[in-house]
């Protein structure tokens, strides 16, 4: 499989096959009662990642964070940091320093004194402190908020507090649970650039946990997507987009289209594809196939051109307008096929006049390009 | 005032909000009216009534005391014969000054043992899984299912000389003799400890009960060990409670009448039953009035001083 990069050229230990993992998950489950929450799981991060786990909520993403952090043991395997099996050493002794998803600040506590609650622990002298305290509101810029208390700071603010409270340790690991899950849309995006340039400036292995898949791309080296208690697939962002390792994936990750089909002919990686939404797709598989064999194609909606005048060529798919969403950059289009299986085209509303003056119930002719998609064996 | 939430909250400032407002004013207004004038009614009219006896001088009369207020016309002289004398008179004798010293010390030292017991109880039902919780603040509800007077008595039947909390050491073979608890302070305190638990353990357990679970695995996170997070995080935090709790007891515990007369004996005069001899045994109700003014003043300053100190952390 061709490569698909990673946001940071120089950085992927993961493909070094002489790098010591700085986390290793090794067959661990976690059992409440008879729920797997995390079943026979196994994972290695590397130092100074920036890792997602991502998945709905059950899929037992969190509960895999609450280990690391201590909160809950294994029931079976075990989980090493920096060479170290934490099994039986308690969430106060461990290396790690979490940032909650409700930020969990002291509400008796000022903005300066939460970020010192830690230090203290620690023994650290006074002027130390100070120091440190100082340091880690400079990174997430609140320097003139230090007396405040956490009820006196909009949701913003204290997502920084919480975040300055879970770096001012130094942990080996942050673990980050929903991070911007409380913010607002246009906080969001500001704060993941943020979270990014933080990250890339300390080089702190973060953790991340989070549902929502757009933050989980812009941030993170790697991603592994869960469901039911296990992971489906860890890759890079551009990997779980462009050449997910399953339909589950594809499906969770993004929009997009999924022909079932039988294949009915391979020439070296060009294959035919009979799908079942009544068309044939001519496509370079990344797999080897047979014929006769069952697949599904994926196709992302912004991978697919429409037009309203037929096109020459193989796969074009002639149907009716069904839907037309605006959304601003990109429109996005429903065409129904002759069978009733609906396609989703996206398009780039690269001029102020849109794509197309194409409207419901027109017809429309959609192409693509045979390595547009991704045929998936299963 | 609960703050609203971001442009909702705006939002709802239109002139609709404003037309609902002013309709909602004469709802809101008797919604607080009533609890006041109940106050007004039976609260502060009968303490003015106090007030006015404390001022007046005993008389062999009915009722006992001059001046009392009939024809409009004497009304100038009855003033006049109002004075501070029945204060004076508290202030000189020793006897006044020994039932206050004894009445707070006795309320302050069983707010203490109740805190003691209560803090741990509250703490334990609000860790407990929320399915037992209802169970287990009805078992501290329940008590008051029996009359406290019944309670009190039975308390009587327990710690007696021959009760059975003696016959149970005894027959334990723990001690020799039955142990002498009935009229001595000790009785008081387990039996305004008995009384009076629901009082501080319940707005204690209120406030552990909605404190924010994740605080705790906070703290731990950062590097506190769990008996040093409860000090730092979970103790800080449940202080409104506990000085609610607090209040609630001390306060009855100072004027507490029937417990020091049932189980603490005639030998602990507390200032509550100072009150009862000067009303019955003496018949001098303006001298009783004044005690009982004077510890409304020594009950009501703290309170007040309490009261500032939050609006100004508020």
């Amino acid at each position: 499989m061709k490569s698909l990069g990673s946001i940071r050229r120089d950085f992927a230990p993961w493909l070094d096959q002489a790098a010591t993992p700085f986390i290793r998950f090794e067959g661990v489950t976690k059992r409440f009662g008879n729920f797997d929450a995390v079943d026979d799981l196994s994972l290695s991060i590397f130092e100074g990642e920036f890792f997602a786990l991502l998945g709905a909520s059950g899929c037992g993403k969190s509960t895999l964070l609450r280990m690391l952090a201590g909160f809950e043991a294994p029931t079976e395997g075990r989980i090493v940091l920096d060479g170290e099996d934490l099994a039986g050493i308690p969430p106060y002794r461990r290396p790690v320093n979490m940032m909650f998803q409700s930020y969990a600040l002291f509400p008796h506590m000022s903005v300066e004194k939460n970020i010192a609650f830690g230090l203290k622990q620690e023994g650290m002298a006074r002027g130390e402190i100070a120091e440190r305290v100082d340091q880690v509101l400079k990174l997430v810029k609140l320097e003139t908020y230090a007396r405040r208390r956490p009820d006196q700071l909009s949701g913003g603010q204290r997502q920084r507090v919480a975040l300055a409270r879970s770096l001012a340790k130094r942990p080996k690991v942050l673990l980050l649970d929903e991070p911007l899950g409380a913010l607002d849309k246009k906080l969001r995006e500001e704060t993941q650039f943020e979270l990014s340039d933080l990250q890339y400036q300390l080089k702190t292995t973060f953790i991340m946990v989070t549902h929502d898949q757009e933050e989980a791309m812009t941030m993170a080296d790697r991603i592994a997507v869960m469901d039911k208690g296990r992971i489906v697939q860890v890759a890079t962002p551009a990997e779980v987009y462009e050449a997910p390792n399953s339909r589950f994936v594809a499906d969770f990750v993004g929009n997009v289209n999924i022909f079932e089909g039988v294949v009915r002919s391979v020439e070296g990686e060009r294959v035919t594809i009979e799908t079942t939404a009544g068309f044939d797709v001519v496509a370079t598989s990344e797999v080897p196939v047979a014929a006769g064999q069952s697949v599904s194609y994926v196709l992302r909606p912004e991978k697919l051109r429409i037009a309203a005048e037929p096109v020459p060529g193989p796969n074009v798919v002639e149907g009716e307008v069904w839907d037309i969403a605006y959304f601003g950059p990109v429109t996005s289009f429903h065409i129904r096929l002759n069978n009733g299986a609906i396609v989703k085209v996206a398009m780039v509303n690269a001029t102020r006049q849109g794509p197309l003056q194409l409207t419901w119930h027109d017809r429309a002719y959609v192409q693509f390009d045979e390595d547009a998609g991704l045929v998936l064996a299963e | 005032m609960a703050r609203s939430g971001g442009a909702t909250g705006a939002g709802a400032r239109g002139p609709q909000a404003e037309e609902r407002a002013g309709s909602g004013g004469l709802f809101r207004r008797i919604v607080i009216g009533v609890p006041f004038l109940w106050l007004v009614l039976l609260f502060l009219v009968p303490f003015l009534i106090v007030f006015k006896i404390s001022l007046s001088q005993v008389a062999v009369a009915m009722p006992p005391y001059i001046p009392t207020f009939g024809d409009p016309s004497t009304w100038w002289s009855a003033l006049q014969q109002f004075s501070l004398d029945n204060y004076a008179w508290i202030a000189g004798d020793q006897l006044y000054l020994d039932a206050y010293i004894l009445s707070l010390v006795i309320a302050a030292t069983s707010t203490l043992l109740t805190l003691l017991i209560a803090y741990p109880l509250a703490y334990g039902m609000a860790k407990a899984p929320s399915a037992w919780r209802t169970t287990l603040l009805m078992l501290v509800i329940l008590p008051f299912w029996t009359s406290f007077l019944i309670r009190v008595y039975a308390w009587i039947a327990i710690l007696k000389p021959e009760g059975l909390f003696n016959q149970l050491l005894l027959f334990l073979g723990l001690i020799d003799q039955p142990l002498v608890i009935l009229n001595t302070p000790v009785a008081i305190f387990i039996g305004i400890v008995y009384s009076y638990l629901p009082f501080m353990t319940l707005p204690i357990y209120a406030s552990l009960e909605r404190m924010d679970h994740s605080l705790i695995e906070a703290a731990a996170d950062l590097g506190s060990p769990p008996l040093k997070a409860f000090w730092k995080i979970t103790f800080p935090l449940s202080l409104p409670g506990v000085v609610a709790g607090c209040f609630l007891v001390f306060i009855p515990a100072a004027g507490e009448f029937v417990i020091p007369d049932l189980l603490g004996g005639s030998r602990t005069l507390m200032i509550g039953k100072t009150v009862w001899l000067e009303f019955f045994t003496n018949r001098d109700w303006p001298v009783a009035s004044a005690v009982a003014v004077v510890l409304v003043a020594i009950l009501v300053v703290p309170i007040a001083i309490l009261q500032r100190q939050q609006e100004r952390e508020g």
